[in-house]
């Protein structure tokens, strides 16, 4: 039996964000709210580890009311339970301040053997929270993971990194954070959505995880957003018109006057 | 109260990304007229980080500093920041520094920007200003942190590296922090193979994506990239979601960032994502069937028309080119 946490977070579809071009902002009005790529791999993983070994799925998120779509995903996927933390308070909230919260509800919970998340969140790739999380709780980290395997309390994690791969063992209770490779999540089966209505889903807000004013939002992080803008990239923007040949031999002339063609 | 020396630190597993570091670090502690601080763990990389420009070398020459591992390397450097509060700490963003920096950043309670595209201190001189892209490349953010030491990882090729000086004279200092033994173990690790020159180190990229129809026409695209000696990259989808080639070989916000002399997009529409991670390229170039491909306003050229058309002319032309 195995008590697994998986951490879910709801982003906006980033494939679907543009940016106007007369107002400068990026809009994301219609853009639709999903569970954030590599989480779902991680509520994967656990339902995988469920079948197994037994035992309990948490899903948790932190976010605006809406989040409770993205845990409604989780429960559909498998997961038993879920927990949405949200309090206009949460607000601002930079990487220490969010794995705060976290820490908070998963030490209320208290009764965990694993905390799964995946490694980076679609919108923002910070890659913090997870080892942020874990050194909070006190918890061994295995990041990136490609595999995981269970045997008793002893974990054993197949880590990807740049050059190498790497097999790495340690003990319950600890933090995973996955890659996509790992798997192929599930699609939910439309019983299994309408059953999800009927799984417990609990509402937290910073009370109820007991955190105090200055532990949140923007006066709890250690990060300061100054001021955001959107990317530019200013290109030459030259289209060599004319026929398959004529094309490739402007290209060709073009390439090497910028001296980045030989010959 | 005695003067703050703001010193600044550069920690990467990796010398040539830490010669990066270097390069950086060195302009940063010569605005706030501070030392340049590296932290190695042979006394011969010691030497070598003092040759690239380091004033001082933080030596631990520790058995469990042998292989990088994120608990030991978080108890070595929270220990020596707690020692000596360096003003920053610039880690190289590899996958080892990206879980190293969020861990030792919580445990010495500060902040910690992930995965920089600009470092500079701000008009006073009183913190650094650090940019990151998120919301899949549309938003560039200006971050500080609030605390010290202020924490960045800084991802490969982003910073050119510090020139080699042999008569550079530094000083290194032998610590000997606490490190307990790491709550993990690493049982195997075995090198992944990869064929022909990685896109992180390539001075041209030819790189693909959708418009490739199916896996075997990648062939097309390998020919020109042979052709004119550069290596294959392609774009998120044809790694993560088709998996025809290894995820070392995906260019964007969330894989390779490049910064090649010449880049090449063949049938990549050009989305952010992947824009974000070709923004440091040289020259631009792209072949597109769709006039209206995004991919054609972040080109220095395109041409619109039939990759299937293009590419085979294109490969002739240059070696043609290189026989001439």
């Amino acid at each position: 039996m195995v008590n697994i946490i998986v951490l879910v977070k709801q982003v906006l579809q980033t494939a679907d964000l543009k940016i106007d071009k007369t107002s400068k902002a990026v809009v994301t009005q219609g853009v639709p709210r999903v569970v954030s790529e590599t989480d779902k791999n991680a509520l994967e993983e656990a339902i995988r580890i469920k079948e197994k070994h037994g035992g309990k799925i948490t899903a948790i998120s932190m976010g605006p009311p809406e989040a409770k779509e993205a845990l409604r995903e989780a429960l559909a996927m498998g997961a038993d339970e879920a927990v949405l933390l949200t309090d206009p308070r949460f607000e601002g909230s930079d990487s220490h301040a969010v794995a705060s919260v976290l820490a908070a509800a998963v030490t209320k919970i208290i009764d965990y053997d694993l905390i799964i998340c995946g490694a980076y969140s679609e919108d923002m790739f910070a890659f913090q929270v997870g080892p942020r999380l874990a050194e909070m709780c006190n918890l061994p980290q295995f990041t990136y993971a490609t595999k995981i395997n269970l045997e008793g309390t002893k974990i054993i994690v197949e880590r990807d990194l740049e050059n190498e791969r790497q097999i790495v063992e340690g003990k319950l209770p600890c933090l995973v954070s996955v890659v996509r490779e790992i798997n192929e999540p599930r699609l939910p089966t439309l019983m299994a959505i309408m059953a999800s209505s009927k799984k417990p889903t609990s509402i937290w807000s910073a009370d109820d995880v007991r955190l105090s004013e200055s532990e949140l939002g923007y006066n709890g992080s250690l990060d300061e957003l100054l001021r955001s803008a959107v990317s530019s990239g200013e290109r030459k923007r030259i289209i060599l018109e004319g026929k398959a040949k004529d094309a490739v031999f402007k290209l060709t002339r073009a390439l090497q006057q910028e001296g980045v063609l030989k010959g | 109260m005695a003067q703050e020396k703001r010193d600044i630190w550069v920690f990467s597993e990796q010398p040539q990304h830490a010669f990066e570091l270097l390069g950086k670090g060195n302009a940063l502690s010569e605005e706030l007229g501070s030392d340049l601080v590296a932290f190695a763990t042979t006394s011969a990389s010691a030497d070598e980080y003092i040759r690239h420009g380091a004033d001082k070398v933080i030596l631990v020459n520790h058995p469990l500093l042998g292989e990088f591992q994120v608990d030991t390397y978080t108890d070595a450097l929270s220990e020596l920041a707690n020692e000596h509060k360096p003003e920053a700490i610039l880690i190289g963003a590899t996958r080892n520094g990206l879980e190293l920096a969020p861990r030792l950043a919580e445990r010495l309670k500060t902040g910690c920007v992930t995965e920089v595209t600009r470092i500079e201190l701000d008009a006073d001189k009183k913190f650094l200003l650090m940019d990151r892209v998120t919301m899949g490349g549309n938003l560039v953010e200006t971050h500080i942190s609030r605390s010290k030491p202020q924490i960045a990882t800084v991802p490969k090729g982003l910073f050119a590296q510090s020139t080699l000086n042999p008569s550079h004279k530094g000083q290194v200092i032998v610590a000997e922090p606490t490190i307990k033994s790491p709550t993990t173990k690493l049982l195997e690790k075995k090198s992944k193979e990869i064929k022909g020159v990685k896109v992180s180190d390539a001075t041209i990229i030819v790189s693909f994506g959708r418009g490739v129809r199916k896996k075997e026409d990648m062939i097309m695209v390998e020919d020109f990239a042979k052709a004119v000696g550069g290596a294959v990259g392609c774009s998120r989808p044809i790694a993560e979601d088709l998996r025809w080639l290894p995820e070392e070989q995906y260019i964007g916000l969330s894989g390779q960032k490049v910064n090649p002399k010449l880049y090449l997009a063949c049938g990549i529409s050009g989305q952010i994502q992947h824009i974000t991670g070709i923004r440091n390229s040289k020259v631009i170039v792209s072949i597109n069937n769709d006039p209206k491909a995004p991919i054609f306003e972040f080109s220095d050229y395109g041409i619109v028309g039939d990759l299937y058309v293009i590419l085979p002319i294109l490969t002739d032309a240059v070696r043609q080119l290189a026989k001439n």
